[in-house]
């Protein structure tokens, strides 16, 4: 709504003649009291308006002072060390976040892949299919009302929710304790006895696992093992009294009569098991569950915002209401979707309490993930451990890390904007 | 009666084929539909069934939980020592929010009526934008923000009277976190008001203040109390804030001053120290998970039901 004439200006209160203004016309009965009167209201109302400057003015005030205090306690350690290095207990001044970086990325991404289409989804179903029956419009105020109702349910609480739903799975794949048992290993894992070799220097060799319950194995005769690179060969077996082998090579493949393994996996990209355990796949998940009812309200809005024309020239056409979702309705609200996807992807990127809550708090973590189970660690999560560190190093450390947060979603809200702007279908 | 031609085809009929599809893509719809309905219920059998591990310890009891002014799961590992009482949590979380709402609700609502009922476009273009910013700031940079200038701030201006983390320079932080959504909330409940009641104001003598200040937010209060409400509950679930900013001692106390673990901040420090799966004190977080739980989910479905409810109809 446009302003309203008597306050058009910024500072200007009075009224523009004939507009509907104040003292137009002062009332006939005791001329004398109502001026005193109206000078007084008028005054109050010119305070009023101040306070209105004032006050809006505070939030833009506390804005700057954010940013800039940020920006000078950030600046003295933005380098490109804090973007390619890891977190360091020891030497805080070259610590840096690039595993935060590309761990945040791919949560985010896990969480986009899930939040969006289910998202996306029951916003198409509550806007364009609307009930017939009274049950039905019954159960589908109650879904509005619960997605409004989820939309208001605290982060940490749907970390905890999330803590149970994918990292335990509510212990139906055995009681997990934390980061104890593998649960159910589905594929990508290969499991070995880990050996040492004649060879010394921490020279190992694998030999594969039959049976996952024994955790150990003792080698008296000689077995098939593979070495670092893959391949298979019969390891031998030295006995003490018996001639030591000297070759190298030969060593590399000859352990002592005895030697216990401990076992060993070894996990390839597609590592997969159930329950998730402390993996980003399970916090991507729980993100997209603090996300939902932000993507599915936005693109609610710009379902609704596609005038109900375009809609019925498409029934008019013969099309089923699938058909007017898919070729109507959807590509026509793509632009506001699209928008509201991409404020919700920030605000997964910004939030911290859920993944510390799945993750847990720990932050020594030297790169990306390695596997789909493998734990990361996230911006905030990162900023938050280095933020409640006593050594001003770290506080500078968490004000650079802001920084790149912050530029991080800066781009993404351009890139929102640019969309809005490009995509708009004028109707 | 002689059937369209376009219908005597075949061609152009429903065929069994699109009939499936569409049948099937309602079901597929419908089920994305009934997960968010899914999550609600699985939230709410998670914590009941957690909660169920604490409150079946002998160690606690739920008269004594509701009660008890001492709170101690963090601090002793002694389980026969260990107290269990929600008030100081409560009253950290409630200090903070208190303090939160002081700033956030009249600051918005005044922001609001200013942008809805005063500002230029010009003034708009800036303000509108700035408070998309504020809102968009992730918790835990306030969090930051609240440590690093507001809490010195405040010592500086007191002598030294509060504490490092205290429960006002949190408040302040959550204020700002709210005040945006105040703001928002508060505007469109303020632009659903029609124009002929501002019209009729200003005609009948009133001043700007009046007009704004006496019609046109009584005639939005549904959508400002829910506003109000929303925000409330916000502030109350606000984690990453107050879990840098407010301190980790649970007191039980009206002090602003003070340190105040809130029911948030208690959750991640409990995640954070590792503790053990399975022990009392493990369990304790999911009874104040699911207090917080209610007394969120309360508020917002108040909110919801007084601007669905209470919406004054204009056509």
């Amino acid at each position: 709504m446009s302003s309203l004439p008597s306050a058009a200006g910024d500072l200007n209160l009075e009224p523009a003649p004939g507009s509907l203004g104040g003292d137009a016309a002062p009332p006939p009965i005791s001329v004398q009291g109502a001026s005193d009167n109206s000078r007084r209201r008028k005054l109050y109302s010119r305070l009023f308006y101040l306070l209105c400057v004032f006050i809006s003015l505070l939030s833009v005030v506390v804005l700057v002072v954010l940013l800039a205090s940020i920006t000078i306690q950030g600046q003295g350690m933005l380098s490109w060390q804090l973007l390619t290095g890891a977190h360091s207990e020891l030497h805080p001044e070259s610590a840096g976040m690039w595993p935060s970086i590309v761990g945040s990325i791919a949560i985010c991404g896990i969480c986009a892949l899930s939040a969006l289409p289910l998202g996306i989804g029951t916003a198409i179903f509550l806007e364009e299919f609307k009930p017939t029956s009274k049950p039905l419009r019954l159960l589908h105020g109650f879904i509005q009302l619960n997605i409004a109702n989820l939309a208001g349910v605290p982060s940490i609480v749907y970390g905890l929710l999330g803590l149970s739903l994918f990292v335990f799975m509510f212990n139906v794949f055995g009681q997990i304790q934390v980061n104890e048992s593998a649960g159910i290993e589905l594929m990508g894992v290969d499991r070995y006895y880990q050996v040492l070799t004649l060879a010394g220097g921490g020279h190992t060799v694998l030999i594969p696992q039959e049976d996952d319950a024994q955790a150990t194995i003792q080698i008296d005769q000689p077995v098939m093992a593979v070495d670092s690179q893959g391949n298979e060969f019969e390891l031998s077996v030295w006995e003490l009294g018996t001639p030591r082998p000297t070759d190298p090579a030969e060593q590399q493949r000859t352990v002592r009569k005895g030697a216990v393994g401990g076992s060993y996996a070894q996990t390839g990209w597609n590592y997969f098991r159930l329950p998730f355990g402390r993996s980003f796949l399970a916090a991507g998940l729980t993100l997209s569950l603090v996300i939902l009812p932000i993507v599915i309200i936005a693109s609610q809005e710009a379902l609704r915002s596609v005038p109900p024309s375009l809609r019925e020239a498409s029934f008019g056409l013969g099309a089923t209401v699938w058909q007017t979702v898919r070729n109507v309705s959807l590509p026509a609200a793509l632009p506001g979707i699209l928008t509201g996807s991409i404020l919700a992807m920030g605000r997964a990127i910004g939030e911290a309490a859920p993944v510390l809550v799945v993750l847990g708090a720990t932050v020594a973590k030297n790169s990306g993930p390695q596997n789909m189970m493998d734990n990361v660690v996230t911006m905030p999560v990162l900023i938050f451990n280095w933020a409640g560190r006593q050594q001003a190093t770290y506080q500078e450390l968490a004000a650079a890390a802001i920084i790149v947060l912050l530029v991080v979603l800066l781009i993404m809200n351009s890139a929102a904007i640019y969309l809005r702007q490009k995509m708009r279908v004028d109707v | 009666m002689e059937q369209p031609v376009a219908l005597q085809k075949r061609h152009f009929r429903s065929t069994g084929a699109g009939v499936l599809q569409e049948k099937l893509m309602i079901a597929v719809l419908a089920g994305c539909a009934l997960l968010t309905v899914g999550i609600t219920i699985g939230i709410v059998v998670m914590l009941i069934g957690q909660s169920w591990n604490f409150f079946q310890s002998e160690h606690v009891s739920i008269g004594e939980f509701l009660t008890g002014t001492s709170w101690t799961a963090l601090q002793s590992r002694d389980l026969d020592n260990a107290e269990f009482g929600i008030w100081p949590l409560l009253s950290g979380t409630f200090r903070v929010t208190l303090i939160a709402m002081v700033i956030a609700l009249p600051c918005g609502l005044v922001t609001a009526v200013y942008l809805s009922e005063f500002a230029s476009s010009r003034v708009r273009t800036v303000l509108k934008p700035t408070l998309e910013v504020i809102a968009g700031i992730p918790t835990v940079v306030l969090g930051y923000f609240a440590i690093l200038v507001i809490s010195p701030g405040l010592q500086l201006f007191t002598g030294g009277a509060f504490d490092t983390f205290n429960a006002t320079s949190a408040g302040i932080a959550v204020g700002i976190l709210c005040l945006p959504m105040v703001c928002s909330l508060s505007e469109d409940a303020l632009h659903a008001v029609p124009r002929s009641l501002r019209e009729g104001a200003y005609g009948l003598g009133c001043t700007p203040f009046e007009t704004s200040m006496k019609v046109v937010v009584p005639a939005a209060l549904s959508g400002i109390i829910s506003a109000f409400l929303l925000a409330f509950s916000r502030a109350i679930g606000e984690t990453m804030v107050v879990a840098l900013a407010a301190g980790t001692r649970a007191t039980f106390t009206f002090d602003p001053r003070d340190q105040s673990q809130t029911m948030t901040g208690f959750i991640v420090e409990m995640i954070k120290s590792e503790s053990e799966y399975g022990t009392v004190q493990y369990f304790s977080l999911y009874a104040v998970a699911i207090t917080l739980f209610v007394i969120t989910f309360g508020m917002t479905l108040l909110g919801q039901i007084i601007r669905r409810r209470y919406q004054e109809a204009y056509d």
